[in-house]
């Protein structure tokens, strides 16, 4: 009965499934040399952009779909997606009174106010509709401290030199399949840059709303922390209920340098898809931090819980000396949804360490997979890998797969890997229950405990947000 | 302390029980008032864990006929949760661990549960610290345990103060205690002992569970039910206990064979 | 499967199985008076440049067999000086049309496929982190008259059996059970009992490239082990300085209550390739403690593909050594049929200098309340490269499963490397798997605590790397310590501290 009972509690209907209504500018249906120019010309970009996008387009047509993940899905029709669509609003807007309401309604409802009164305090936020940012809160604020927090394509017009230097420094544009694809076509995104001894004085946020059915969003975000600068970055994504599948393929990038540290938080809420697998966002994103200067550190915490499909990697590459690079992931898939991912540490510098924590909760006929690369290259003298992995599986017909590779070149370097399985046993519900814990509470506590190492790693600020997140997903009536 | 006009707190009438489609009890009857303390004795596979685990709702067993009275409601027809708070309390034999979940966590939760049945105010963060730190002294544990995910890598003596603990916390009417002492060597059988002595009252009532008599020579028992094959086989006072001692079971055997034709399935 | 990629010169990947199947095959068809498909019995060349359509000429070869007689298809030799060749033996099936006719095929298959595919390259995923150099290297034919002479040179120095246990020698040539009497229990598995061994003729998952080589040559050896029954065998091959492939294709049938000690020793210093494809059935509760012990030389290359299936409350312990080769490549591959029962898998691998040591185990339970305890060590020192991939699979049958997998590897130099990727996949959510890998050097604690009390730094490195080998050693059956295990692993060259 239990496991019954806790499968129908993670089946919650998806609550941001609505769509606004709203007057859009689409370009054609298709991808060709054509469409990469006019996306460059309507964000009025710079020749050498153009040029990162042509060339990457051209590396796409060669390359192939990665098979290699535990993953299941048709063949995706590059010629049936929109590429651009943007809310008929001719520029981003000076003053969020300007923005069209039923933009500031559509987030308010997603619980993102960006009007002035009633702002998440101590959070700035960017906003993106579809292909464009639509609005920035707190910019000149946190501009007094030097840090910069925009929408990318403002800072291609504002900050060209800056994103010259590092836009593509850690992803290549050929790196893989779908980052090649982000880098002709990508739409918009955030840029972040926190110069030199700034610990940015506020959380920073980017919130990714797909609303068109036929429309790709392929965002692309940048952030920089310079020599001894902090911040901390989180991301939100939802989208409409629709029986067919949207494509998402972001990339985002970090570079850290010398004492740098950024911490970044996705709480991933894409729709997922129905109970029969119908709909959903095809997620296919490339994440890398760079930890580039010495003392450096780079820190993932996601909580996956939408995505039809999800295929996702946020990375670190450990050159500077004394870098640290963490992951911590939840993942929770449900129905039909097909989950692999994991995450890269690439140890390169001495004394470079990093730490892996996944927990993958697995119902219904879903498919959960971690899969893993810790590397420690010859001259990672004095490296350190920790990696646990953990997976809760509901009901009998969920898959949790666990794929943890390690490649070691250098002795005096320790890597240490271990997994587990679980369940949330009909003795554990029992015990709770027989001391008065309601069911659904029992069920929340336990995945909640399950998935504490993951939530104790989120901002203050959000973690309520992630709580609530799984709460969403588990609360319901008793079956 | 006997009193023959005390409220009765559990009734329990003809109670046939099974497990996996195997029946275990074969109608049991007990009357339990507020003050008095029971012991169940018997052999392993006589049902004495099995009514134990009737009667705290859970639900790998299946009543198939007789019904419990608690304070005068159909206890069967509540849920665990409901039982517990309401008052009836089940002392696990093999407490169960939960990595992950906070101890301290989870017993605010339960006695805020049990509070908000009771009409009383749920307790914030700091003030049930206050209240876990004076009843800890009942059972003289470690603060550090609150700490620490709900008995996860507990010993089994930690285990069973972490259990008495959370009797004190929920204040029940009913506590069974299922096989409290095995495990448990003689100080943490005394300490354990004592937190039941002391949480004892005339409002409540104790069923201890066991095998063995060295339980009931710390905790005096106002009444010895011996079980076998599934039923109350005898009723005596504590002396019963102490035959038990010098004559072993194996008379248990003999009456068992007089009687009709009871089926011997183990449990 | 298209003409056009043909067009390209036939490298010597493309063209070692087949070469190695015309000589294989070859030499019987030439003995029978010629077989007129070039498919199987024509030049290497010809074989290659037949690849693409393998197909078809498979079907063709098929043709040729079910004309031909059965007896006729088993290895023959054509070197009039060879032992007596293993026609002679009791595997030679009686007449055609009869029930050794699954081997056949299953032979047939394998010879298809070594013509087909290429040698393994790292673009095929199980073969990613393995360089297969030292196999190209490896002169794609059975042992001439010259090497068998050497192997025997060879197996005249092995050391007497130990008391208690049956020695039979593996040459590929000869019948290993001439003037062998078998232990009690012990007897020829009848023909018509084949099929339970050999793998199915619709087996819907690939079978491992490299037993293929073994089975190309068809089966050398098999047994059974009579219900009840208790006995020890002892197989062993010694290659001493021959060059060329040694195929060793073993059937083992453990009838229900059947109890093996088995231990498995394969040699070799020169140039070959020792290529063991073992079918071992462990009937419903059977035991079997089963040894393994390979210790090669730089330019040598064991390739041993063991497939062990479980029967229902059947208990096997796999124990495995293996030092010493330019290549080796291990592939435990267990099944437990019916859940209930247990495996104890241990393995230690060592390269030195530039050698690769891999091992691919999979072990994959079909029914539930089955047991895996799994510990594999692996050490890399010089430019050594070691690999282990670890497959456990629990699907929706396999409830209450309860599986561990350790992987405990020590890097013993900056210029060795070392692979290690487990691979766990469960859709059954009543199971307890754990799995855990480390990658380490030796102990620098340890180190220390051993020299402040006046130890050498060698000699400690030494006793702490004895220390990490003795956990499998010590699982080896009885009959392994005359082959001085700890001695070959630790002989090579004194660890780095």
């Amino acid at each position: 009965m239990s496991t019954a009972a806790v499968g129908d509690l993670v089946s919650q209907p998806y609550r941001y499934g609505f769509v606004t209504d709203i007057e859009t500018e689409k370009i054609p249906k298709g991808l060709d040399e054509d469409v990469v120019r006019l996306i460059s010309a309507k964000k009025e970009e710079p020749a050498f952009l153009l040029d990162f996008r042509l060339r990457a387009y051209r590396q796409w047509l060669q390359m192939q779909t990665p098979d290699w993940a535990a993953l299941g899905f048709p063949a995706i029709d590059y010629q049936d997606i929109i590429y651009y669509a943007a809310p008929r609003q001719q520029s981003k807007k000076a003053s969020l009174d300007e923005v069209d309401p039923k933009l500031l309604e559509t987030f308010d409802k997603l619980g993102i106010p960006l009007s002035e009164q009633k702002r998440l305090s101590n959070v700035a936020v960017d906003a993106v509709f579809d292909s464009v940012s639509i609005a920035t809160t707190y910019r000149e604020k946190l501009a007094e401290h030097g840090v910069i927090f925009c929408s990318i394509s403002e800072a291609v017009k504002e900050y060209p030199e800056l994103i010259e230097r590092y836009l593509g420094t850690v992803v290549p544009s050929n790196d893989n399949y779908f980052a090649a694809l982000n880098s002709a076509v990508f739409s918009d995104g955030s840029f972040v840059f926190i110069p030199n001894g700034v610990e940015c004085p506020m959380e920073l946020s980017t919130y990714f709303r797909i609303n068109s059915g036929d429309t790709g969003q392929f965002e692309r975000t940048l952030i920089v922390a310079e020599e001894g600068a902090s911040v901390s970055y989180l991301e939100g994504c939802t989208a409409p209920m629709f029986d067919t599948n949207q494509l998402h393929a972001a990339v985002v990038e970090l570079v850290a340098l010398d004492d740098a540290s950024i911490k970044y938080s996705t709480v991933q809420n894409w729709y997922a898809g129905d109970e029969n697998g119908v709909g959903g966002i095809f997620n296919f994103v490339t994440k890398r931090g760079h930890c580039r200067g010495d003392r450096s550190r780079i820190s993932w915490t996601q909580v996956e819980t939408g995505s039809a499909i999800t295929w996702k990697y946020p990375s670190c590459v450990l050159q500077g000396a004394d870098s640290v690079g963490e992951f911590y992931s939840v993942a929770l898939t449900n129905h039909h949804q097909q989950a692999d991912t994991g995450t890269k540490m690439i140890h390169v510098g001495p004394r470079s360490r990093s730490t892996i924590v996944s927990k993958g909760i697995s119902a219904g006929q879903s498919s959960n997979s971690y899969r893993g690369l810790v590397q420690i290259g010859p001259k990672a003298v004095g490296a350190r890998n920790f990696s646990q992995c953990d997976s809760m599986l509901i009901g009998d017909r969920a898959a949790a797969n666990t794929y943890p590779y390690i490649r070691s070149q250098q002795p005096d370097a320790a890597v240490e890997h271990e997994a587990s399985t679980c369940r949330i046993s009909e003795d554990q519900l029992f015990y709770l229950q027989s001391r008065g814990i309601g069911f659904e509470e029992a069920v929340s506590m336990m995945v909640s405990g399950f998935c504490r190492d993951v939530f104790n790693q989120l901002p203050m600020e959000f973690a309520a947000e992630a709580d609530k997140l799984l709460a969403l997903k588990l609360e319901g009536s008793v079956g | 302390m006997i009193r023959p006009d005390a409220p009765v707190l559990l009734e329990i009438r003809d109670l046939h029980a099974s497990v996996a489609e195997q029946p275990i009890l074969h109608g049991v009857n007990l009357t339990i008032r507020a003050g008095e303390i029971h012991a169940v004795m018997g052999r392993n596979g006589s049902g004495k864990s099995t009514l134990s685990k009737v009667l705290a709702g859970h639900p790998a067993y299946t009543v198939s006929a007789g019904s419990v009275l608690y304070r005068g409601e159909d206890l069967l027809a509540l849920d665990p949760e409901q039982r517990a708070r309401r008052g009836v309390f089940l002392g696990f034999q093999y407490p169960v661990e939960i990595p992950g979940v906070s101890n301290l966590e989870f017993l605010r939760v339960a006695t805020n549960a049990r509070r908000q049945e009771r009409g009383e105010e749920e307790l914030d963060t700091f003030a049930f610290e206050d209240l876990v730190r004076e009843r800890l002294e009942v059972v003289k544990m470690d603060p550090a345990f609150l700490e620490r995910s709900v008995n996860e890598g507990f010993s089994g003596g930690e285990k069973k103060r972490n259990e008495i603990l959370q009797m004190a916390l929920l204040e029940p009417l009913v506590a069974i205690l299922d096989e409290t002492d095995s495990g448990l060597d003689i100080d943490a059988l005394r300490i354990v002992a004592g937190g039941v002595n002391q949480l004892a009252s005339p409002e409540n009532a104790t069923l201890l569970i066991t095998h063995y008599q060295r339980l009931l020579d710390v905790i005096t028992p106002d009444y010895v039910h011996v079980m076998a094959a599934g039923r109350i086989l005898r009723t005596g006072g504590k002396e019963l206990a102490l035959e038990l001692e010098d004559r072993g079971y194996d008379w248990v055997d003999a009456e068992l064979a007089a009687l009709a034709p009871a089926p011997l399935e183990v449990g | 499967m298209v003409a056009v990629s043909w067009t390209e010169p036939v490298t010597a990947l493309a063209a070692w199985g087949a070469a190695l199947v015309a000589d294989l095959d070859g030499a019987m068809d030439g003995a029978i008076g010629g077989d007129s498909d070039g498919a199987i019995g024509g030049a290497p060349e010809l074989a290659s440049a037949a690849g693409p359509g393998a197909d078809a000429n498979g079907a063709d070869a098929n043709g040729a067999d079910a004309n031909g007689a059965a007896g006729s298809r088993l290895p023959a030799d054509s070197d009039p000086a060879a032992p007596s060749p293993l026609s002679a033996s009791p595997l030679a099936p009686s007449s055609a049309g009869d029930p050794a006719a699954p081997a056949l095929e299953s032979r047939r298959q394998a010879q298809r496929r070594l013509q087909r595919e290429p040698l393994p390259s790292r673009r095929q995923e199980p073969w990613r982190f393995t360089d297969t150099a030292a196999l190209a290297a490896i002169r794609p034919a059975r042992f001439s008259g010259e090497d068998r002479r050497l192997a025997a040179l060879a197996a005249e120095a092995l050391p007497p059996p130990q008391a208690g246990w049956c020695r039979l020698l593996l040459d590929g040539a000869s019948d290993p059970l001439a003037g062998v009497s078998l232990p009690e229990g012990v007897e020829p598995l009848p023909d018509d009992q084949w099929a339970a061994c050999l793998p199915a003729a619709d087996a819907s998952e690939e079978e491992p490239w490299i037993g293929a080589i073994a089975a190309a040559a068809g089966p050398l050896l098999a047994l059974r082990v009579r219900a009840e029954a208790m006995a020890r065998l002892e197989l062993v091959s010694e290659a001493g300085a021959a060059t060329g492939v040694l195929p060793l294709q073993l059937l083992l049938l453990l009838e229900p209550g059947a109890r093996l000690e088995l231990l498995q020793v394969h040699r070799a210093a020169g140039a070959s390739l020792t290529a063991v494809q073992a079918r071992i059935a462990v009937g419903a509760g059977a035991q079997l403690q089963h040894g393994l012990i390979a210790q090669g030389n730089d330019d040598g290359v064991f390739a041993a593909d063991l497939a062990l299936r479980q029967g229902f409350g059947s208990q096997v312990a796999f124990s495995s050594v293996v030092s010493g080769w330019g290549l080796s490549r291990l592939e435990p591959r267990l099944v437990q049929e019916a859940g209930g029962a247990r495996s104890r898998l241990r393995s230690l691998q060592r390269c030195d200098r530039r050698q690769v040591a891999d091992q691919h185990s999979a072990v994959r339970f079909e029914g539930p309340e089955g047991q895996l305890d799994q510990l594999h060590k692996a050490i890399a020192a010089g430019s050594g490269r070691s690999v282990f991939n670890g497959a456990v699979a629990v699907p929706r049958a396999a409830q209450r499963t309860d599986a561990a997998q350790l992987s405990r590897s020590l890097l013993l130099s900056d210029r060795a490397r070392i692979d290690t990727k487990p691979q766990l996949e469960i859709v059954a959510d009543d199971v307890k798997c754990a799995h855990g890998a480390t990658v380490t050097r030796l102990q620098q604690e340890e180190l220390f605590y051993l020299r402040s009390r006046g130890i050498s730094a060698a000699t400690a490195g030494e006793l702490l790397l004895r220390g990490f080998c003795a956990e499998v050693l010590q699982e080896l059956p009885e009959a392994a310590a005359l082959w001085q295990p700890l001695h070959h692993l630790l002989g090579e060259e004194a660890p780095a501290p």
